[in-house]
């Protein structure tokens, strides 16, 4: 108690400083006063009663300033006095201070930015009960489109059974459905889960309640499950909308019975949660019974008591015994297979080498501002090694020096740091983009207390660093220094070497970040120079799904609704046709560049694939006679669809190139038949007869720009279902003036259906490559910056090293050295360290850059060409970096120089 | 002079309060002369050593300070021993006196066995 009450009293003598001192002044003079008094009583003359009474004292000063020792806690003191001197020394050195304060915030900016979305996308625990108990099951084959397939409900059956080590497993499958307004109709995507849904991936309610297993089957009323941020977005977070009815499409009916808390999803966004019965298709004997009707994502929890690998084991054994019990549903060429993974693991996936590159490129950049700043440090070091030395004569011990060095550095990097931490502020914003790219953790990223302290401790490092770098005499040998240092002071040759090291470094570091940003840039230029296989780019496409998912589903007769869409189809194309610089106007399934409605596996009259061989897939996708023309992709062999080519007609079809290739390898395709076929046609409402081939189109990069390009077969649009639905707009000049006009026909003609899409060829193209080349500008950017830092740190050592040989200079010039010898002097030193830091940077290049392997498109990391136009930039950066200080010390002045001594 | 000691912090807190109990309040010289006297001398006390050690005292809450006039109508700083001081002080006692019994306990048979 009287501890905590003395230590308090201490802690407020820390404020009262100046009071207390006159007080204490006061109290010593009385004790004076009173003992002069008593001594003069006892017969003593006054001169003499008062100087025996200050003998006796032991001291005025020294008693008050043990009293004052006791009164406050001196370390925090000293060091408060230590933080303004170095503040004040600090303010008269604004050129060092600014460089450095900038470097470190920099460097400690970037960290602390990409550290915050590398934790929130990929180290911060899931939101979800227990989250490292949640796995993701994901069903692979080969072939474009195989790397996700996802489940059919006989095989989440199957698993259930194999799997005891599977606590629970979740259904879900991806819809959406149109949410009608009082004027207008939003799409939403909605996941259609099981009952068991929420409980297996541990999520609750912010308000309202969750679906159960009661919500499951057929005949209970529709409900949804509003996610978090739909909540916000659509409703502004209004409580009052639990309880209330949303209208869907064709006039269904369902109750929102909550809000989930904020969690991420995959593998899709979505917008709410609803039980099946929503969808009769989900219900229905082909879903349920069909083991190829794969449209069923799987999440699972590990059961109390079993481990991963007992699931993962039991999963494998599982889907074996499903692979020889059901041959046909696993075509064996293509390489059916399953894999468990943390439901962590999976969200991070698309995520992870972006992230983690990222995050080296800012530890690079820190290493490199580091090396800057302590190498700075170590100049202006030796500049004041005459202050350090008189403060030693005067007394202060290496402890002392020590402590008002550390406190100059944590006033600096503190500042720094703040700095760097408004930076990342900024920067976390603009990384919040680039991550929702990538994962759907991405709201998760924030600056918490986490990454703060790591910013922190960032700082506490380096300020130690820097305190710890600048070399002092041990103790004991304060003496020899303070002597030897009175006549001529350098900066000895440990300390060059160490600043030559760090240059080095630098240099190294630079050229490894520099041919990271190299190859990514060159990516971009690959990317930009990929043909799209379209003639022109002045198309503009419509997605607009006239036959809703909700129809296609029902089980009634949807024919009379086709020809309704179909025809509201041909009134929007001949309306938009008719607009001025529209030179043609096409109808289709899918906008082209991108990914088809699914695929499905394909044959060839007379060609039997070889054994083990996998079957030939291909998207489907449906064109009328226009589209081919208006999207411009080029007919390569036979003659387009015509007006005559409909429902019940001679069936006809159109490959691109792709699939001619593969199914008849040098041959001509026109005239030959094909038909789908596979176990999922019958999911399909397409036919299996064979379809006469009467043209070969060009291939168009559906994939996207760096995909390989996909097969395909197009049907025509008027005879089979309006599936999907998209009016493609060609334009002689600029498409983007026909979109304001575009828009309107469409949302005249179909008023309650929310157009999903509506992109020019230039945006598609555009939002394909916006990842990569948004990390190649946060690269190079990055290296560009590394590259001008070490270009400061080797101009700053060499400057540095020709002030300190400036009398030596003017020697060699007296002697007759020319100015010309003098700058191939300074420029060799410069040279040596630069040619040392690019060997060792392209030797880490050579190495190191194998990881991004992924992240780049058409070049090789090892790519020659780059690696030689990084080793010349930086070369050429560094040449000049040494040009400066060189081109300085060919001026120098004899004469002036050796006086200068 | 070389009989005369100085003093270690602990015993010389247990000497202020003494000298406060017995004499009421008073100054800091009025303590450094009783404390002097009652050792006979043999202790001497400078500034240094007791100002801390007072202003210890009033840090942990045993006495309380306050300027008044003294018994010469000189203004000076007395210092009283406050409710919590006379515990603590009770408290040494008892602590000291248990601590000399037991020491004395060891030395005094030591004398005896020869």
């Amino acid at each position: 108690m009287s501890y905590l009450r003395a230590g308090f009293a201490r802690l407020a003598g820390l404020f009262a400083r100046q009071r207390s001192d006159d007080d204490l002044r006061e109290e010593l003079q009385s004790h004076v006063e009173m003992e002069t008094a008593e001594n003069i009583r006892r017969g003593l003359a006054p001169d003499e009663a008062r100087r025996q009474a200050l003998l006796a004292s032991g001291g005025l000063t020294q008693a008050a300033e043990a009293v004052r020792d006791r009164r406050g806690i001196p370390w925090i003191e000293s060091a408060i006095a230590d933080l303004r001197y170095a503040a004040r020394a600090l303010r008269h050195n604004p050129v060092f201070t600014t460089v450095v304060v900038i470097t470190l915030a920099l460097g400690i900016g970037a960290n602390t930015a990409i550290f915050s979305v590398v934790r929130g996308v990929l180290l911060k625990p899931l939101p979800n009960r227990d989250g490292d108990r949640l796995l993701y099951l994901r069903q692979s084959m080969d072939g474009p489109g195989g790397e996700n397939v996802s489940f059919s409900v006989p095989e989440v059956h199957d698993l259930r059974a194999a799997a005891p080590a599977l606590g629970g497993i979740a259904e879900y499958s991806a819809w959406t459905v149109t949410l009608q307004g009082d004027h207008d109709a939003t799409r939403m995507n909605v996941g259609l889960v099981t009952g068991n849904y929420f409980d297996v991936m541990g999520l609750s309610p912010v308000v309202g309640r969750l679906t159960r297993p009661t919500d499951d089957g057929p005949g209970v009323p529709p409900v949804m499950v509003l996610t978090h941020d739909f909540w916000m977005r659509r409703f502004g977070g209004d409580f009052r909308i639990v309880g209330t009815t949303v209208r869907l499409d064709e006039g269904t009916i369902a109750t929102v019975i909550g809000v989930l808390q904020p969690a991420p999803f995959f593998p899709d966004h979505i917008d709410a949660l609803m039980n099946m019965v929503i969808s009769p298709h989900h219900l229905s004997a082909q879903m349920v019974q069909g083991r190829t009707h794969r449209m069923t994502e799987i999440v699972a929890r590990v059961a109390p008591g079993a481990t991963v690998e007992q699931a993962r084991a039991q999963v494998a054994a599982g889907y074996e015994r499903m692979r020889s019990d059901h041959p046909d549903a696993y075509d064996a060429g293509s390489h059916y297979r399953i894999s468990v993974i943390p439901f962590k693991t999976a969200l991070g996936d698309r995520a992870r080498t972006t992230l983690w590159l990222l995050m080296a490129v800012a530890v690079f950049v820190m290493i490199i501002s580091a090396a800057n700043v302590a190498n700075l440090t170590l100049m202006r070091g030796v500049r004041r090694e005459r202050e350090l030395v008189v403060r030693a004569a005067l007394g202060a011990g290496v402890l002392r020096l020590r402590r008002l060095l550390l406190a100059e550095n944590v006033l600096l990097t503190f500042v720094g740091a703040v700095l760097g931490v408004v930076l990342a502020v900024g920067g976390v914003r603009l990384l919040v983009a680039l991550a929702a790219r990538y994962s759907p953790r991405a709201n998760e990223i924030r600056l918490d207390p986490v990454t703060l302290s790591f910013a922190l401790a960032l700082s506490a490092a380096v300020a130690l660093l820097l305190s710890f770098i600048g070399t002092l005499p041990r103790e004991g040998t304060l003496g020899t220094w303070i002597s030897a240092a009175a006549g001529r002071l350098s900066g000895g040759l440990r300390k060059q070497r160490l600043q030559r090291a760090l240059v080095v470094a630098q240099v190294a570091v630079s050229v490894v970040l520099l041919a990271g940003a190299g190859l990514l840039t060159r990516t971009m230029i690959r990317l930009a120079d990929v043909s799209t296989g379209l003639k022109t780019e002045e198309v503009l496409a419509i997605d607009v799904q006239l036959l809703s998912f909700a129809k296609l589903s029902s089980n009634g007769n949807i024919l009379p609704d086709d020809a309704a869409a179909k025809a509201n189809y041909e009134r929007m194309r001949q309306e938009i046709a008719a607009l001025p610089g529209v030179v043609d106007v096409g109808l289709g399934s899918t906008m082209p560049l991108t990914v088809a409605l699914g695929q499905l596996e394909v044959k060839a009259e007379g060609r039997v694939p070889a054994v083990g061989e996998a079957m030939p897939r291909a998207d489907f996708r449906t064109a009328d006679p226009n589209y081919f023309h208006a999207a411009g992709i080029p007919l390569l062999t036979g003659h387009p669809f015509s007006i005559t080519d409909r429902m019940g007609s001679g069936r006809v079809v159109i490959i691109n190139r792709t699939l001619a290739d593969r199914l008849f390898p040098g041959e001509d395709a026109v005239g030959r038949r094909v038909a789908w076929t596979g176990d999922v046609l019958r999911f399909t409402p397409f036919s299996g007869d064979w379809r006469t081939v009467v043209g070969v189109v060009g291939n168009t990069q559906d994939g996207g720009l760096d995909a390989p390009p996909r097969p395909a077969m197009y049907m025509p649009f008027a005879g089979e279902l309006a599936l999907g639905g998209s009016v493609v707009v060609r334009a002689d000049s600029d498409v983007s003036g026909v979109v304001a006009a575009s828009t309107r026909i469409v949302q005249r003609i179909a008023p309650t259906t929310p157009i999903d899409h509506i992109l020019t060829i230039a945006q598609i193209k555009d939002e394909s490559v916006a990842p990569r080349r948004l990390n190649a500008a946060l690269v190079s950017s990055f290296g560009l910056l590394a590259v001008l830092i070490a270009a400061v740190g080797i101009a700053g050592v060499l400057a540095f090293s020709v002030s300190a040989r400036t009398n030596e200079i003017g020697i060699r010039m007296s002697l007759g050295a020319d100015r010309g010898q003098v700058l191939r002097m300074i420029l060799r030193e410069g040279g040596v360290l630069l040619l040392v830091g690019l060997g060792l940077g392209l030797g880490g290049a050579f190495v190191g850059t194998g990881v991004i392997r992924g992240l780049l498109f058409g070049v090789s990391p090892r790519d020659p060409m780059t690696l030689l136009g990084v080793a010349l930039m930086m070369a050429v950066i560094g040449i000049v970096a040494c040009w400066i200080p060189a081109a300085r010390a060919a001026r120098v002045d004899p004469l002036v120089a050796m006086r200068a001594t | 002079m070389t009989d005369k000691v100085d003093v270690k912090q602990g015993t010389l807190a247990l000497m202020i309060l003494t000298t406060l109990q017995g004499l009421g309040p008073l100054h800091g010289y009025g303590i450094a002369r009783r404390i002097e006297e009652t050792s006979r001398h043999r202790l001497k006390l400078n500034y240094g050593t007791l100002y801390p050690a007072l202003l210890k005292l009033e840090q942990e809450g045993f006495i309380t300070a306050e300027w008044s006039q003294s018994e010469n109508n000189r203004r000076a700083k007395f210092y009283a021993l406050s409710a919590a001081g006379r515990k603590r002080l009770a408290h040494e006692e008892r602590e000291w006196r248990r601590n000399a019994d037991l020491i004395a306990a060891f030395l005094t048979p030591q004398r005896e066995t020869p």
